[in-house]
């Protein structure tokens, strides 16, 4: 009964969404039903498919975690983009720089990961740095910085001695192979990376000290303070390990899928992974079982909308309109079914 | 005197972008709406304005339709907020995403399958000034410069000296006085966020039909998001927002200049000055900027 209270809003959201969307398919001549077969089905249909919507889905739960985290203290943190890019960067950086000296991966390969994660974390510190001391909205600094990460990332995906010889995309050079994640078949490690994130950060927030301190402080600031929690160090703190899920997040994409820096790496069915994770966040509301489980169901759905672009021309931003509405919905629903 | 007479003439050219979008966000944010679904509705209102313009051959179609775009933006935003009862920020984001996805849609679905891209119809022009260096940089201009002047001291006209300025920024101050000595605090409300976003509409529309000619995939690329910096910059005051528009302006338009010019510093940091500048800026003036108190905080009588 309770279960079934508590996804009323959620089945209600979903089942509008997709009506409204259904209209809006029909209305342009296509086919609902077939739009909502490769939207739904082709990304669990083959194997290939499979890994397709698993690939998606490793950057996606870590820039879910990098919205969720930081909002349990209300702080809005849209700069997973910036922090991915950042990450993506620095790892190229160091990647590269040990071109010509190869090293043990089982060294460089975590030291790698580290460095993301660290360099994400930086990043979002910044905004936290500026929340903290100056009072700048998370929201606004974050949104800034996405812009600076990107335009740090089109630098050195753009300039020697980093950037690949005759290509007219930007791109750094390929990196050495002992940079590289290892893979099995076509996807690489970083899916077992994400699943020990996934259970660490669900044993972090239900049964360690920081976690419920965390949570007390989400729920009620004030109290919180009186009681000897100092909030400030729990807002850099959760900040900082926002940036760096997204920072590993461009690592593990850098090192994993494209095995090298490119303009772009961030953005996946026509919009960016920190996007798409802050929506998904917004939907789960920080329950730690389900943000993986709607994480890669929103991969999916981003894969079933690349193939219905291609087999059916019907436009991947589709997907942005399903996904927004959704969010809006359940948000609504949420608020007027506790009335 | 020519160079600099050029660097001038683009800035003004920039500037309605900013100071449209950045008044919009003013009107909003003064009756405690923090509407930062800006970008999302610039863009809808960019593609919108745009294929409009196109299809009906007429300009002053095309900038009327992104205006209505962005009050449509407006009214989802504040039914969200009001009715709904979702978080400012919550639906502000979602609303970026929106028209974003809805923008390129749109376009896609029309557009995409041609290779012939067309240009919108040329905007018209005022010359009012003789030609003296500078100075009709400011006044020979397209018109929506014009529209802007007059928008921002209308704007600021209404807001200090009549009436209804004065209930606009009650409410955003404190709604429950402004409700108990009689004012609609949710008319109120709705109506300065639908403006407002008509507005941000103009300025979306502004960038196809005048500054670029065609609408390209991405087209306000964080404008909507400085247009917000911009009215926090101004301390959510019209005259303000103008003068910061032209500061952002000004910083575009340098940017584009020294990469034309190539001066040696990598065109990406010039790029990114506008959005580090916006951080140093609210990081420098905390102590002086002032913000509607019941700014983001939703009011409901109970």
């Amino acid at each position: 009964m309770m279960f079934w209270e508590k996804s009323k809003p959620y089945i209600w959201a979903i089942g509008i969404s997709f009506l409204a969307i259904g209209v809006l398919v029909w209305i342009l001549g296509y086919s609902p039903l077939e739009a909502f077969k490769t939207l739904l089905f082709k990304p669990f249909s083959s194997k290939f498919q499979l890994t397709a919507t698993t690939l998606k889905f490793i950057p996606l739960l870590l820039s879910t975690y990098a919205f969720s985290i930081p909002f349990i203290l209300k702080n809005f943190n849209i700069g997973a983009s910036g922090q991915m890019l950042v990450g993506g960067t620095v790892v190229a950086i160091v990647g590269l720089s040990f071109e010509s000296h190869p090293i043990s991966p089982w060294i460089l390969v975590p030291l790698l990961l580290l460095v993301a994660a660290v360099s994400g974390g930086l990043f979002a510190l910044i905004a936290g740095y500026l929340k903290v001391k100056f009072g700048v909205d998370v929201v606004i600094s974050t949104i800034m910085l996405n812009f600076v990460g990107f335009y740090l990332a089109s630098f050195v995906a753009t300039t020697p001695p980093w950037k690949a010889p005759l290509t007219g995309h930007p791109m750094t050079k390929e990196l050495p192979k002992w940079a590289l994640l290892p893979t099995m078949g076509d996807l690489h490690i970083g899916i077992f990376i994400v699943i020990g994130i996934a259970v660490l950060v669900h044993y972090v927030m239900t049964k360690t000290v920081f976690g419920y301190e965390v949570e007390a402080i989400g729920h009620n600031p004030r109290a919180s303070e009186i009681h000897g929690i100092h909030i400030d160090r729990i807002v850099l703190m959760t900040l900082f390990i926002g940036g760096a899920m997204a920072g590993l997040a461009g690592g593990i994409e850098v090192m994993g899928v494209h095995k090298r820096l490119l303009e772009g790496f961030n953005i996946t069915s026509g919009a960016d992974f920190g996007t798409f994770g802050s929506l998904t966040a917004l939907m789960v509301e920080g329950n730690t079982i389900a943000i993986p489980i709607v994480a890669y169901l929103v991969a999916a759905l981003l894969n079933g909308a690349d193939s219905m672009q291609r087999t059916m021309m019907l436009p991947v931003e589709l997907v942005f309109l399903i996904q927004a509405a959704m969010v809006l919905l359940i948000v609504s629903f949420r608020g007027k079914f506790k009335e | 005197m020519n160079a600099l007479d050029e660097i001038v003439r683009s800035i003004v050219t920039y500037m309605p972008i900013y100071t449209l979008s950045g008044l919009g966000i003013v009107i909003g944010g003064r009756a405690g709406i923090f509407n930062i679904s800006g970008e999302g509705a610039m863009m809808a209102a960019a593609s919108a304005g745009y294929l409009s313009a196109v299809f009906m051959g007429n300009w002053y179609v095309g900038f009327l339709i992104s205006m209505v775009m962005g009050a449509l933006f407006g009214l989802l935003l504040e039914f969200l907020h009001e009715e709904m009862k979702v978080n400012q920020f919550i639906a502000g984001i979602a609303l970026v995403i929106f028209g974003t996805g809805l923008s390129d849609f749109i376009y896609k679905l029309v557009v995409g399958i041609k290779f012939y891209i067309p240009d919108a119809p040329p905007t018209p022009e005022i010359r009012i000034m003789p030609d003296i260096p500078i100075l009709s940089a400011f006044f020979n201009q397209n018109i929506v410069v014009y529209f802007t002047y007059i928008s921002v001291i209308v704007a600021y006209y209404i807001m200090y000296k009549t009436r209804i300025g004065i209930e606009h920024r009650a409410v955003g101050e404190d709604p429950r006085a402004a409700d108990v000595v009689g004012i609609n605090v949710k008319l109120v409300r709705y109506l300065a966020t639908i403006i407002g976003s008509a507005f941000i509409g103009a300025a979306g529309g502004y960038l196809p039909l005048v500054i670029t000619g065609t609408y390209t995939p991405g087209i306000a690329s964080g404008r909507g998001f400085i247009a917000v910096g911009i009215a926090i910059f101004a301390s959510w005051r019209p005259e303000r927002t103008f003068l910061g528009a032209i500061l952002f302006a000004t910083i575009e338009a340098i940017a584009l200049q020294m990469q034309v010019s190539e001066i040696g510093v990598p065109y990406q940091f010039l790029l990114m000055l506008p959005f580090i500048s916006l951080l140093l800026v609210m990081a420098l003036f905390k102590g002086k900027i002032e913000h509607p108190s019941s700014l983001g905080k939703p009011y409901s009588r109970e």
